[in-house]
């Protein structure tokens, strides 16, 4: 080779060299701001009567954090709401107070909900719940979105299991006085009455009552043929448990306190035998790659088993991440992207009905005898 | 000019007040400081709950009642503007005022039955009532929003003004604490303040100098509901949400933990309590799961270390470090301590035919007697006989089960215990009921509360020092003097010795202006020139017109003193007549005196 050549083969390598480092000095900064950045508060009450629940709102929430591609960078702070409204208000203040949020995953308790929305609304901060509560999109409040299926859509399938499924006709219900139980309530009365059924017994109850025998003696004088739960977690596994006790041979169908499994754990597999109920997804029932995937990963993180609601808020932060992952930069983005957009999640495919109900299926789950495992015998879409 | 000046400047430097105004200050600054929203709220909320603490420290600190009721008013508050505000949309105007009528209406409805309840039952009953309330507004679904209650309260506003949100209510909040904080002061002060202490501190003692402690009580209860009806408004316009957790326990807890960590009666105990509580939580944030076990111990580590609340143990520390000169004793203003009887013709006290069972026990049985104005009268009897339930049946403690008292011709059977006292009858007990804290001025100052317009809303209108309290410790004065126990006025009453103790209990009882005294083992614990000198006092306030009527074993004190007697046994009067006839008597001899011989066996 000659000198000359060398000297221009050296010329251009370092020109290569010189447009590297140029185009690395440029780039480097590049990629730094194209590194999209996520402020997502994680206000659940971790304490009180809905810690559990709570709790699994938590863990959805983190484990979609810890899954979220390396372009996104995330900043999520754990804040307990407990239960009271204003628990839940001094929360979100509080995280608007300590830097730009961009969206927060919010408590699945509906007062608290109820109470938060003024102020996500005068911040312009989206919220993505798993709360059931009715009322929460029906306030014309274009910042919040629920990512579990609301009372229309899980009655919904509630009363057609009953009604096409089992074909029943005689309804006892059974329901909590609380937000979660009158509202289920309202729904499923009003759906039965579509259908010309009115039940022959309804009875309210409250969360400290132990004791159900007087229940279940009201619901056996009344002669039904299928038992309608819409009662909390602790209740339902009590109500059964006794309703088993008491030889009430009919069939029962719980609402999504029943397929959690902490209640299910409360119970023998021979006591859930013929039991179903309604609820967003069955996680530990697995049923595709990515569920039990998620299914593997949130037992080896939180030593627990996921429910519905862990899966809800895993969906929901999940797309969170999507959106902001595919260029939403500000709250009012993330929220014109979750208003506007789908996803499909582990649980089915979200997309806003226009009032933020991102959850539009629902699915029947039964037990067999023999484990606590259940199955997904109905779905509704 | 400079008197006033002087007077303020000594007024600010006494007890704690140097770190209350200094207090004051710096909540006065701290909103200053404020850079977010979620601060303001905070202040807010505190705010809210000061003034809720306040309220409750009238019925439980003031009143000494375990009320659990002051939760269920503030949620009835915040529901009634809740309600109003959403679905008839009143502003604030009407809200706030509507949501303080509400729960004062509620308190007068169910004071009858449950304020006359003691203790634990009491407690007991008021939780009924907030249970009662918080069934009613989640069944109550078509007014309340049932359990998800009402949302969409909006920011408050005052004839035409927005204070919705940040400086503006928060403003409002602290100005009703303020004024919350000046009503607390000028109620509970000077001779009506006082009248509260004895009635917390000693019920029986306090009905015994004529206070009607269930009115007490009942203003207490009343005052108490009308400021958790207006911190319940003020919370609902700033949560903007209704809902059951208002009516809840948990508000009640948070309440009763304010009052107690900052004080039960000290108005900065209120709102230091409040900040406290409110912000205890919000410091441990950073623990996230564990921050109920911090709060939880940095609960537990302020209750052990200050029992009577951080006021009180601020308190303490300043006794203890910069200990004050005690304030200058007031001058004695004489007054006619004893009340002659309307009538000199008649007895002034008779007791016909009294029956008294308890169970089975015959306590009394049949009892009559008869004590002349300005008479001495003895009553003995071993112990068990019965004479310390004549006098409780006297003096309206106990009803008896038959048969009349007669007060200068008034039938004063079934009449309620504090009337009797107002009527003319004084008395002091067997087991001395002064109120120890209470200096001995002030414990017999308190008896002078029927005679000087010392109610509520005078304690409140009166200036910046109470001119019925000034007059009740200058009358104090006198009896002390009068009695010869002047010296000790300034000490605690829990400081002296037995006798003194006993004489004190006398200074109270003359401060009554009675026409009967009615005295329970007057001498017991003075030693024999005491004895002396309290008969002699005796006698002199007898000739001024004074009946007399002395429970006593102690014979050679009551012989000589009395000008008749009576001996009861099991119940029954066994023996009439003048100390010569009664030690004579061989019923008394056998039931009650003894003989020589059997004395010294």
């Amino acid at each position: 080779m000659k000198v000359s050549d060398m000297r221009r083969n050296n010329r251009r390598r370092d020109n290569c060299i010189g447009l590297l480092v140029a185009t690395a000095l440029v780039a480097c900064p590049l990629a730094a701001s194209a590194q999209a950045e996520l402020n997502l508060p994680i206000l659940v009450p971790i304490t009180g009567f809905l810690s559990l629940e709570g709790t699994s709102q938590r863990n959805g929430a983190l484990l979609a954090i810890k899954n979220a591609p390396s372009s996104v960078k995330i900043t999520a702070e754990v804040t307990d709401t407990g239960s009271s409204p204003e628990g839940a208000v001094t929360a979100l203040e509080r995280s608007l107070s300590r830097g730009k949020v961009s969206a927060v995953a919010a408590s699945m308790l509906g007062t608290q909900m109820l109470a938060m929305l003024p102020v996500a609304l005068e911040n312009k901060v989206p919220l993505a719940t798993v709360s059931g509560t009715a009322d929460i999109t029906e306030k014309n409040n274009p910042y919040v979105f629920r990512f579990f299926p609301g009372d229309a859509v899980a009655k919904g399938a509630h009363v057609r299991y009953v009604l096409e499924e089992l074909k029943k006709k005689r309804v006892a219900l059974v329901y909590q006085t609380t937000a979660y139980g009158q509202s289920g309530r309202k729904h499923i009365v009003e759906l039965l009455k579509k259908s010309g059924i009115e039940p022959v017994m309804e009875e309210a109850l409250d969360v400290a009552v132990k004791d159900m025998s007087a229940v279940i003696g009201k619901v056996q004088a009344a002669r039904p043929d299928v038992i309608m739960l819409h009662l909390h977690g602790g209740p339902s596994a009590l109500f059964i448990k006794q309703a088993g006790a008491a030889k009430v041979n009919l069939p029962i169908v719980a609402g999504s306190g029943m397929s959690q499994p902490t209640t299910v754990a409360l119970m023998e597999p021979a006591e859930l035998k013929g039991l179903c109920a309604e609820t967003n997804a069955a996680p530990v029932a697995g049923g595709s790659p990515q569920m039990d995937k998620f299914l593997a990963q949130y037992r080896a993180e939180f030593k627990s088993e996921p429910d519905g609601f862990a899966v809800g808020q895993y969906d929901a932060t999940s797309m969170i991440i999507d959106v902001v992952a595919k260029g939403a930069k500000t709250p009012e983005d993330i929220r014109k992207a979750l208003s506007g957009g789908s996803f499909k999640g582990l649980a089915m495919t979200y997309k806003s009905d226009g009032k933020g109900n991102m959850a539009h299926s629902a699915v029947i789950i039964c037990y067999d005898g023999k484990t606590r495992m259940p199955k997904i015998v109905k779905r509704y879409d | 000019m400079n008197a006033v000046v002087r007077s303020v400047m000594g007024w600010s430097r006494s007890g704690i007040r140097p770190l209350f105004i200094l207090g004051i200050i710096l909540l006065a600054l701290w909103p200053t400081l404020m850079t977010s929203a979620y601060q303001m709220r905070i202040f807010t909320i505190v705010g809210i709950y000061a003034l809720l603490s306040l309220g409750y420290q009238f019925i439980f600190g003031h009143a000494g009642a375990l009320s659990l009721t002051q939760g269920t008013f503030f949620g009835v508050g915040a529901y009634v503007t809740g309600i109003l505000s959403v679905r008839y949309g009143l502003g604030g105007e009407f809200t706030v005022l509507l949501s303080i009528a509400l729960p004062l209406a509620l308190a007068a409805l169910i004071a009858a039955p449950v304020l006359r309840l003691e203790s634990h039952y009491f407690a007991l009953a008021t939780l009924g009532v907030g249970q009662v309330m918080l069934l009613v507004a989640i069944s109550w679904q078509d007014l309340t929003g049932g359990a998800n209650g009402l949302s969409g309260i909006p920011g408050l506003t005052l004839f035409g003004l927005e204070f919705g949100k940040g400086y503006g209510i928060m403003a409002v909040v602290w100005v009703c604490v303020a004024m919350g904080a000046f009503v607390s002061w000028r109620i509970t002060r000077g001779l009506y303040g006082a009248a509260l202490v004895i009635s917390r501190e000693n019920r029986i003692a306090a009905l015994s100098i004529g206070i009607d402690t269930a009115q007490l009580r009942y203003a207490m209860f009343l005052l108490s509901a009308m400021f958790a009806g207006l911190a319940g408004a003020l919370y609902a316009h700033t949560i903007r949400v209704v809902s059951p957790e208002a009516l809840e326990f948990a508000i009640m807890v948070a309440c009763l933990t304010i009052t107690v960590v900052g004080g039960r009666t000290h108005i900065a105990g209120a709102i230091l309590g409040a900040i406290l509580i409110v912000n205890l939580p919000e410091w441990f944030r950073a623990m996230e799961k564990y921050y109920l076990i911090a709060y939880g111990i940095a609960l537990l580590a302020m209750i052990v270390a200050a029992p009577y609340g951080l006021i009180g143990l601020l308190e303490q520390w300043r006794a203890k470090l910069l200990p004050e000169k005690p304030p200058a004793m007031p001058p004695a203003e004489p007054f006619i301590f004893v009340r002659a009887a309307r009538s000199a013709a008649g007895p002034l006290l008779e007791i016909r035919d009294v029956h008294k069972h308890f169970g089975g026990l015959k306590a009394l049985n049949g009892i009559s007697l008869m004590v002349a104005p300005g008479q001495i009268f003895g009553l003995i009897g071993p112990n068990g006989s019965g004479k310390t339930t004549m006098l409780n049946v006297i003096t309206g403690i106990y009803r008896a089960d038959s048969g009349s008292v007669y007060l200068d011709g008034t039938d004063i059977h079934n009449k309620r215990s504090f009337v009797i006292a107002q009527s003319g009858i004084a008395r002091t007990f067997q087991n001395i009921n002064l109120v120890e804290e209470m200096s001995v001025l002030d414990n017999v100052a308190v008896a002078r509360y029927g005679f000087d317009n010392a109610g509520l809303v005078q304690t409140f209108a009166a200036g910046r020092i109470d001119p019925a309290w000034k007059r009740a410790r200058s009358n104090a004065m006198y009896v002390l003097e009068g009695l010869g126990v002047a010296t000790v006025a300034q000490s605690a009453a829990g400081s002296l010795a037995y006798g003194l103790k006993r004489k004190v209990e006398i200074a109270r009882a003359l401060a009554l202006e009675p026409r009967l005294l009615l005295l329970d083992e007057p001498a017991a614990g003075l030693n024999e020139g005491e004895q002396l000198d309290l008969a002699d006092r005796l006698r002199a306030f007898a000739r001024g017109g004074l009946a007399i009527l002395v429970i006593e074993h102690n014979m050679p004190f009551l012989m000589p003193l009395a000008e008749r007697m009576a001996c009861l046994d099991y119940g029954d009067l066994i023996a009439e007549g003048t100390p010569a006839e009664i030690r004579a008597n061989p019923l008394v001899i056998e039931a009650y005196l003894g003989t020589p011989e059997e004395k010294r066996a």
